[in-house]
């Protein structure tokens, strides 16, 4: 049987099985957010969450991320590089989303030929993901229509599905395949486990409401750069990053060095930054070529939505809604694509008046 | 596949102060690794990511040609925190180089063609490399003719005098100076870069042009280059951003679809109109 049943009180079981092995990662509930920590507890683990606070991008590019260490002195400089980037890591508990959000983070960052990030490609060669299904996608959740699913093994080694009592366990990749033969005390799932999961999956599906046309929406981006559309999404933004910074498919970063106050020694190391700051492409002439929030706002859609899709093919949003969720100022990304797909009707439907 | 973070590390060889105000100094660094020196093999128009390690790291566009063997060179006009390093710097200082970044002028296409260098100010040094480069003797019969036309605001802010002095003594290049406005012992012409070229008139037969600078004088000088009927695909400008990471990867300088550090620094004016005006 390729499917398999655990319990839910088997959890620090499992956990036992891949702790020595691996830095094993899974989502813990802090201060009332979702994020996902190393464990030491397998107590702590909280796996009927709706979305984690912070994306499980932390684990694998963390808000703050050494890129090498330093050790100055009078006339010479001594330079480690990263020794721990063969290290296994698990991802335990991570949702479909999430985890197709490393291949595009993958992918952008190994795109330019003699350029790769390395540190972030080792630690993904070298992470393993053990993803669970969404049963009860939030409010906010629209990754059917960028592409994915509540119930999308793809990017998964092994996955899991919430039967209420227990988990249904699947090996999908070949990696997963042989992590499930592994945990030989696993017991076999019934026909009828395998047939709610199905009905679990269908029933996830059909709760996400919002559809849109990414097709239309990305077309309409080629010809709106400078449509008066933007100034009416970006009016109520008061550009605090946070849809930025909480993005799981956003990879932009600061570079700066951190020397003690001897200076003796330090790290160069890389921060999460965001474009919606108007100092991230402030010059230092003082030119900003992005100085309004306007135009701002307008990178950020047209990143995801245009630049994405025109370099590879792919969209730049897995349909978390974090954004959605987390924007102080309630303004929603749904809201923002249904006004682009709209702009080129609403002008055809004038040419047909 | 190594870490692209880390730097080659460099000492300083030399550092000289270029203009009268003395806020632009040209650094020469020696590799400390001569292997490293030749994985560092670079065109006119690159950049690298240049650092005074504990301080920061900043993008710079190479200022020596890969011609002057041995060596690199950075022009540096003290700006902020890491350039203001640089200044302090003293002879045998390491300096991080990560590089070289981005495109560089097209030399390869370049062969057979008439090829005019237009530069104001600070904006010299990548032209300085260009130019070096076509007059190398390996080089410089691959090219047509070579025109140098070169502006400043006043005398004591002209770059690289020293190059320039010879390149005036040659006869298979013409060196054209000009300042902003007259200055006592100012022998060469006088006025901003876009009229003087109008009046050189460069032809643009089989012709690229080479234009650096700041915005307005590369405003005004396309201008006249159209009325010299210079196509777009003929002029070729280098652009400049906010830069962390010079390897596409750190995401502020792109424009539209496009990083200036790994799709450019280089980009025609016929690609530049393609792209959306955000830079």
């Amino acid at each position: 049987m390729e499917q398999k049943i655990l319990k839910k009180d088997e959890i620090g079981k499992l956990y036992k099985e891949f702790e020595s092995e691996y830095n094993f990662y899974a989502p813990i509930s802090q201060k009332g957010n979702i994020v996902f920590e190393k464990i030491e507890n397998p107590e702590d683990i909280v796996l009927d969450y709706l979305n984690s606070k912070i994306p499980p991008k932390s684990v694998l590019f963390p808000q703050m991320e050494v890129l090498f260490e330093y050790t100055l002195d009078e006339k010479d400089v001594e330079i480690t590089d990263r020794q721990d980037l063969d290290q296994k890591i698990l991802i335990f508990g991570i949702r479909p989303c999430d985890a197709y959000s490393f291949e595009l983070m993958a992918n952008f960052f190994s795109f330019h030929g003699n350029w790769e990030d390395e540190i972030y490609l080792k630690k993904k060669e070298n992470t393993t993901l053990i993803g669970i299904g969404c049963n009860n996608p939030r409010t906010t959740c629209f990754c059917t229509s960028v592409g994915g699913n509540p119930f999308n093994k793809e990017n998964m080694d092994v996955f899991l599905t919430d039967l209420g009592e227990t988990y249904l366990v699947e090996g999908i990749s070949e990696k997963g395949k042989e992590i499930v033969n592994k945990l030989s005390w696993l017991s076999d799932a019934a026909d009828k486990d395998v047939k709610k999961s199905q009905e679990l999956a269908t029933q996830a599906e059909e709760s996400i409401v919002t559809k849109m046309d990414t097709d239309k929406i990305v077309s309409n981006l080629e010809t709106s750069f400078e449509h008066p559309v933007w100034e009416e999404i970006s009016e109520s933004c008061i550009g605090c990053g946070s849809c930025a910074y909480l993005c799981p498919t956003c990879t932009c970063f600061d570079v700066i060095d951190e020397t003690d106050q001897y200076n003796n020694r330090g790290r160069r190391i890389r921060i999460w930054d965001t474009c919606q700051s108007c100092l991230y492409t402030l010059e230092t002439s003082g030119h900003n070529p992005r100085n309004t929030k306007i135009q701002r706002c307008r990178n950020r859609i047209m990143h995801k939505f245009s630049y994405y899709p025109t370099n590879y093919d792919l969209l730049g949003c897995v349909g978390c809604g974090r954004c959605i969720s987390v924007c102080p100022a309630n303004n929603d990304l749904r809201t923002i694509l249904d006004k682009i797909e709209k702009i080129e009707k609403e002008e055809d439907e004038k040419i047909v008046a | 596949m190594p870490n692209p973070y880390i730097p080659y590390l460099t000492r300083v060889k030399s550092i000289v102060g270029e203009n009268k105000a003395n806020d632009i100094k040209t650094i020469e660094l020696e590799f400390k690794k001569e292997e490293e020196y030749k994985k560092f093999d670079y065109i006119p128009g690159q950049f690298a990511e240049i650092s005074m390690i504990g301080k920061g790291e900043c993008p710079i566009g190479i200022a020596s040609s890969p011609t002057e063997e041995g060596t690199i060179k950075f022009t540096i006009k003290r700006m902020g925190t890491v350039t203001s390093a640089f200044h302090g710097s003293e002879v045998g200082d390491i300096i991080g180089v990560r590089g070289p970044c981005g495109n560089g002028w097209p030399v390869e296409d370049m062969k057979g063609k008439n090829i005019v260098v237009i530069g104001g100010g600070f904006a010299f040094s990548t032209l300085r490399s260009l130019v070096l480069y076509l007059l190398d003797e390996k080089h410089r019969k691959d090219y047509g003719d070579i025109t140098v036309i070169y502006g400043n605001r006043d005398p004591g802010e002209v770059l690289y005098t020293d190059v320039l002095d010879e390149w005036k003594k040659r006869d298979d290049i013409k060196v054209v100076l000009t300042i902003d406005r007259e200055a006592e012992g100012w022998t060469e012409e006088v006025g901003f870069v876009a009229p003087i070229v109008k009046k050189v008139g460069p032809k643009s037969d089989n012709g690229v042009a080479v234009v650096c600078g700041p915005p307005i004088m590369i405003k005004t000088t396309i201008a006249v280059m159209e009325e010299l009927n210079w196509g777009p695909e003929q002029i070729l400008n280098s652009l400049e951003a906010r830069m962390k990471c010079g390897i596409g990867k750190c995401g502020r300088c792109n424009i539209g679809n496009k990083f200036i550090c790994t799709d450019g620094p280089v980009f025609s004016l016929a690609e530049l109109k393609e792209l959306p005006d955000e830079y």
